[in-house]
């Protein structure tokens, strides 16, 4: 019950922190010079952006620590993560793809940084898939973990094809040696919505995790207890 | 502090911008696809856990 509690005040501060943040950067930030008031999708895009990498980052992690310490939680989590990150990794894709019709004049461009996101999209999806079409799942936990830790190249390919190809994608804007090329009146709200779409993300997590145990663990007394 | 960018609730929803483009429609949904994929992913679990809970019960 303490964890219900829990989660229930990450979910307000979260969702209170992230509605801020959008009515910040909405009505209260000055317009863009160059891309006009389009720019504002900066504040729903980027977050989703930003979250549907670390959640990859993540899922590399507890796979490695499934494979290494074979602790049952983390192949949970692995598996817990994907749907989230997938459903991440579809509205950064989707609200690039808006953004792009008035900034580039197209909604869709073959260029490295959009082909690796939907790479991952598709590698979410496959890894759902792959997960779900095995009845033993301790095998499927396995080939699940070694598949994460195979597609996690793909992470740095997202972070550097728009240093290491010309693509229409610009390059960071915030990044950790240089000053950050965003004005600081667009800049804290643009930090405010990472904060609190990371949170609300945290808390699809923890759901999506709650309904892996409750699964995985459904014969178990403990369980039976629970609910 | 802080200025609103908008002189109305109208011009909010247009989102005129100096080029004379609207990018209202884009930016509000951005914003509708983003919410509404999130409320819907929180029922979609939380149904489902109530369905699990059921069961197991």
């Amino acid at each position: 019950m303490q964890v219900d509690k829990a989660y229930s005040y990450i979910f307000l501060t979260s969702l209170i922190i992230y509605l801020v943040a959008i009515f910040w950067g909405l009505f209260l930030t000055p317009e863009d010079f160059v891309q006009g008031n389009s720019y504002r999708i900066i504040y729903l895009h980027v977050p989703a952006s930003f979250i549907s990498q670390s959640l990859y980052l993540g899922m590399a992690f507890a796979s490695a620590i499934f494979l290494i310490w074979k602790v049952k939680l983390s192949a949970y989590l692995v598996r817990s993560i994907a749907p989230i990150g997938a459903i991440t990794t579809f509205i950064a894709l989707v609200s690039g793809s808006i953004w792009g019709i008035p900034t580039w004049g197209t909604w869709w461009v073959w260029d490295a940084r959009i082909i690796s996101t939907l790479i991952l999209f598709i590698m979410y999806l496959g890894l759902i898939s792959l997960h779900d079409s095995f009845t033993n799942n301790e095998k499927a936990d396995k080939f699940l973990a070694i598949l994460v830790l195979v597609g996690s190249v793909n992470i740095p390919i997202i972070k550097m094809s728009v240093e290491w190809w010309s693509t229409l994608h610009q390059t960071a804007s915030i990044t950790i040696s240089d000053k950050p090329a965003i004005d600081t009146l667009m800049l804290y709200p643009l930090f405010a919505s990472v904060i609190g779409f990371s949170g609300l993300v945290l808390c699809l997590v923890l759901l999506s995790s709650k309904l892996q145990i409750l699964n995985r663990e459904r014969n178990k007394s403990w369980v039976k207890k629970y609910v | 502090m802080f200025n609103f960018a908008f002189s109305s609730i109208s011009e909010a929803i247009i989102m005129e911008s100096q080029n004379g483009q609207n990018h209202g429609l884009y930016v509000w949904s951005v914003f509708g696809i983003v919410f509404g994929t999130l409320i819907i992913t929180f029922f979609i679990y939380r149904i489902k856990i109530g369905n699990l809970s059921k069961k197991i019960k």
